[in-house]
């Protein structure tokens, strides 16, 4: 019986380089393709794939979050995060989400056929410098990787993470509505909860959060790095 | 005529979409593939592409300072076409002063690169960013 993936990424051209990298590989398909984390959570429930490649940096919903819904559906789920960041937040939060291989996006071409396999097997896939972090602080203290800062996110519900990114994207509180079959005031009361919670002002106060939390991320240009526009990807 | 390409993208797996999705072109060849600006330079004299697709973000030397350059090997027939992750009129200025024909937006690479391609190819200026409904040729 094949082995089946689901991709999910929100650039055409990274899924037709994952599809073409993957589907080399007698006896493994790619069953399906979404452009974002809530087309992925669907595509899951209906698809039943054996493992989920998701990539952290996706619109409407981040691929921390589409992981951790995924596992809340199914906990059954296999869950490969691809990212352009080993960051150490970024790791925690991974493992944190329940994810079993994470896999650098400069690196997919080396790793992703062996992160595939692990989880095939049973086991767990991480690139090498998250073993690293792994040994250095989470099995040998037996508590999550070190941080400088006590994380923000469990704050937050799972609903208003998503508002949150939603938000933070630019969309207004009806198009946020319209997007999560919400009503206009139920948004509008999701969104003074997250402010309150938070301690936030301003939607900018909220941009400002979303980047730092890694539910949205920004990358800079090389010739743009002193002017303050970013660039949500 | 056969269109020859050079891919130039620090991200493998970019490459291989980028190529899976050009070489479905008749006509078409990808020539090479670099993963900076430093190698792209040295592949456009060997391989002596007509169209270098570029991304802006690279380690060593970047996609714009490796344009520039390009523009200094006075080969005419040579076109740039950025494909890039930066969504930003700011950043398709820049690419456009450092001597780009074209500017696609990665996200947006499925629906603009074939014909941006196809545009520059026969010189002509291409640009799209993802907000814009329309791609301008």
């Amino acid at each position: 019986m094949k082995l089946r993936i689901l991709l999910a990424d929100d650039h055409e051209i990274v899924r037709r380089g994952l599809c073409s990298l993957l589907q080399k590989r007698e006896g493994w398909e790619v069953c399906g393709e979404a452009s974002d984390g809530r087309e992925a959570v669907e595509m899951a429930k209906q698809l039943k794939p054996d493992v989920v490649i998701v990539d952290i940096g996706m619109p409407y919903l981040n691929g921390l979050d589409t992981t951790r819904q995924l596992l809340q559906h199914d906990p059954n789920f296999k869950v490969i995060v691809l990212t352009i960041t080993d960051s150490d937040q970024v790791i925690r939060e991974a493992l944190d989400a329940g994810a079993r291989g994470f896999v650098l996006k400069s690196d997919a071409a080396r790793d992703l056929v062996a992160a595939v396999e692990a989880l095939q097997s049973k086991r767990m896939f991480f690139t090498p410098r998250v073993n690293d972090l792994v040994l250095a602080g989470f099995l040998e203290k037996g508590h999550a990787i070190s941080r400088t800062e006590p994380p923000d996110l469990p704050t937050l519900t799972a609903r208003e993470r998503e508002v949150t990114q939603l938000l933070a994207e630019g969309k207004s509180s009806k198009e946020v509505a319209v997007l999560l079959n919400l009503s206009t005031k139920t948004v509008e009361t999701h969104r003074s909860n997250i402010m309150r919670k938070l301690s936030l002002h301003s939607i900018r106060d909220l941009v400002v959060y979303a980047i730092k939390n890694n539910i949205i991320q920004i990358q800079m240009p090389p010739q743009l790095r002193t002017v303050s526009e970013t660039t949500v990807v | 005529m056969t269109v020859r390409i050079l891919l130039v993208d620090d991200h493998p797996i970019v490459r291989q979409g980028l190529r899976t999705l050009l070489e479905g072109r008749p006509g078409w060849q990808v020539v090479g593939e670099a993963s900076d600006g430093i190698e792209a330079l040295d592949k456009i004299d060997v391989l002596e592409p007509d169209v270098v697709v570029l991304d802006v973000t690279m380690p060593r030397m970047n996609g714009l300072e490796a344009c520039r350059l390009i523009q200094l090997k006075g080969k005419t027939s040579l076109e740039v076409l950025f494909v890039t992750q930066h969504d930003s009129p700011q950043m398709m200025r820049e690419a456009l002063d450092a001597g780009a024909r074209g500017y696609v937006v990665k996200s947006n690479a499925g629906r603009d690169l074939l014909e941006a391609v196809e545009a520059v190819s026969q010189h002509r200026v291409f640009t799209a960013l993802a907000r814009s409904p329309h791609a301008s040729c």
